[in-house]
């Protein structure tokens, strides 16, 4: 009895100091590995598949391995970042401000994984926020809808009211006063994101209270605005509104006037290069229109119904946004 | 005025089929809390067939057979196999959830593509009277015809013999069965005819009150209706005025939003339930589930 257990025991320690068994040898040849967590559909055309669109290039263009979980409630947050962490991904996307809290209470446990949030302020040794200025590419839709609108009403339509999506919103006003002092900006929020009937029927509220020009932040429910003002249009009225996060100005071509496009593919890209070559650092990373992030893109096919001095002033304050020079306000958060 | 109107009747008429389909299953002794399920996946195969055939009135077809179908699967499992009716109705709306994702990713893989719409029935006359005219027919076909379902399950389950077995069946399924009514049959024929309803209130989020279709694009009706079902009574007419006033509630949180009063948003969008209640709340009168409602009927127990 005795020497079997002592076999045991030799044998345990013999397989212990084998090469290979202990955890760190091996951990310099293994693949990069960067794993996603989103808030919604992967489908939905907008902030969650931009999302996925970017860890596809990282996993082409770094040679990454890469994971993706849809979340469907905050309390599955901090399990998935878990679960990742714990099986030694070397980065883990939480794809939202709504992620952070998880991230900070998981990113001190697990002090080789490097946690990047999009958009937040949260910053700890190995967790930093990304933070897309698209504030900036909403100032100018709220700028040129303030100086084409003949009712001086604008409004907005956002799915929740979280700071990064409220934040769009106010640069969105700013811009819009900047060009017409005393313009109306009114907001409606649903209270979800995938509600495409409930954001035809915000929008219809809001062209039926004189708004000419709408922007969105609704991601999937997107194509319900689009859909409401398609149908004023067609009735004879002068509407249009402006896509948000993706280039959406072919989902409606004749009634998107421009879209605030967010390359958040590439971003993902940058961002995943950095913490793969190590130069990662714990401060929060901003990409805007001068890192070539954000952009505002007019819908050619309705652009030359815009006056050449509007076009040309348009024009000028994106130079000066993409230099540095004009500071577009933004939410505090 | 009358633009709320529209609206109102707008978003009434998907939780209105949904909640007749509801009531007709109910009263007949079975819950079905899948009704959220069976609609979304109504919704999702009336919008890939729509697209696929350019055809709204096949997708509404599809939206219709597809539900009756997975209503056929909830009904295997609580009439003839006597499950637990919650447990069967919570797996049919998580599986909807996920396979129409799936399908949805599967199938549009490029991106989600427009849908060909019902378009609204602009009835010349009928269309010009004053107040309703237009909210009633210049809508899309799905709102009269909503309204036309309501008197028709209101005079079935009042008038007819075959509502009265209907009734009989759900109250008390024992006695029903010694008079010689099939309980299983009933409940089977009921299961399916309100998911066709509910296939009807999906079919319609798609096709007619937008022209895409997004995962849980349900977004909670089906719970909704459940809950018009109880404030409606368990009775059609009483249903259908659940119905408009959820809906009319509905239309005026957001026309409150837009109009900019300082209300924080949250509470604009509590104002339908709130409401509901309240009234639900003061109303007073009668209001009793069928007898029979959520159990199972063996023949052989006692």
């Amino acid at each position: 009895m005795l020497v079997r257990a002592a076999l045991l025991v030799a044998l345990g320690c013999f397989v212990a100091a084998l090469p290979g068994c202990g955890g760190e040898t091996t951990q310099q040849t293994e693949t990069f590995r960067v794993a996603l967590l989103t808030p919604g559909s992967i489908s939905d055309g907008g902030w969650n598949q931009a999302a996925y669109d970017g860890l596809e290039r990282v996993e082409r263009e770094l040679g990454a391995r890469v994971s993706h979980v849809e979340t469907k409630s905050p309390a599955q947050f901090e399990e998935e970042f878990r679960s990742y962490a714990r099986d030694g991904f070397d980065l883990v996307f939480g794809h939202g401000f709504e992620y952070q809290e998880a991230a900070a209470r998981v990113a001190p446990s697990y002090p080789e994984t490097v946690f990047v949030t999009t958009s937040g302020n949260t910053v700890l040794p190995n967790l930093a926020p990304m933070v897309f200025e698209l504030e900036q590419a909403t100032y100018l839709c709220g700028w040129l809808a303030a100086k084409l609108s003949s009712s001086g009403r604008l409004g907005a339509i956002g799915g929740v009211d979280l700071p990064s999506i409220r934040s769009t919103f106010v640069a969105f006003r700013a811009g819009a006063e900047a060009a017409r002092p005393g313009v109306s900006v009114r907001e409606v929020f649903l209270g979800r994101f995938d509600d495409v009937p409930a954001a035809r029927e915000a929008a219809t509220a809001l062209l039926d209270e004189g708004a000419d020009f709408l922007i969105h932040q609704v991601n999937d429910a997107g194509r319900g605005v689009f859909q409401a003002v398609q149908e004023r249009a067609a009735k004879g009225s002068r509407v249009y509104a402006f896509g948000t996060n993706r280039n959406q100005n072919d989902m409606a071509p004749d009634v998107v006037l421009a879209s605030a496009v967010l390359d958040v593919p590439s971003a993902f890209v940058e961002v995943a290069r950095r913490v793969e070559s190590g130069s990662f650092r714990a401060e929060p990373i901003r990409l805007g229109m001068g890192e070539g992030i954000v952009s505002f893109v007019l819908n050619a096919g309705l652009s030359g119904g815009i006056e050449a001095p509007v076009l040309q002033e348009l024009a000028a304050l994106a130079a000066k946004i993409r230099s540095g020079e004009l500071q577009v306000p933004r939410g505090n958060f | 005025m009358d633009a709320l109107l529209e609206a109102a009747l707008r978003l009434a008429t998907p939780l209105l089929f949904a909640a007749l389909g509801e009531l007709l299953v109910e009263r007949s002794g079975v819950v079905n809390i899948g009704i959220e399920g069976l609609m979304l996946t109504g919704a999702f195969a009336a919008f890939a067939v729509a697209v696929t055939t350019a055809s709204p009135g096949l997708g509404v077809a599809a939206g219709v057979s597809a539900s009756v179908a997975l209503g056929m699967v909830f009904a295997w499992f609580v009439v003839l196999r006597s499950a637990d009716q919650i447990v069967v109705g919570t797996a049919v709306n998580l599986l909807a959830l996920g396979a129409t994702g799936l399908a949805l990713r599967s199938l549009f893989p490029g991106g989600i593509p427009a849908a060909p719409v019902v378009g609204p029935l602009e009835i010349p006359g009928l269309a010009s009277l004053p107040v309703v005219g237009t909210a009633l027919f210049g809508a899309t076909p799905f709102v009269p015809t909503s309204l036309a379902a309501t008197l028709c399950v209101a005079l079935f389950l009042a008038r007819t013999r075959a509502g009265l077995r209907w009734r009989a069946v759900g109250e008390v399924a024992r006695a029903a069965d010694a008079e010689g009514v099939r309980v299983a049959a009933v409940r089977i024929g009921a299961i399916a005819v309100g998911a066709a309803f509910a296939g009807i209130a999906g079919a319609m989020l798609p096709l007619a009150q937008s022209n895409t279709f997004s995962e849980g694009m349900t977004a909670g009706r089906g719970f909704i209706a459940l809950a018009i079902v109880i404030f409606g009574r368990w009775n059609a007419i009483g249903c259908a005025a659940a119905a408009l006033f959820f809906g009319a509630t509905t239309a005026l949180q957001f026309r409150l939003q837009a109009r900019g009063l300082a209300v924080p948003y949250p509470l604009a969008l509590a104002l339908p339930y709130v409401l509901t209640l309240a009234v639900l709340a003061i109303a007073t009168g009668r209001a009793r589930a069928p007898r029979d409602l959520g159990r199972p009927y063996r023949r052989e127990a006692h």
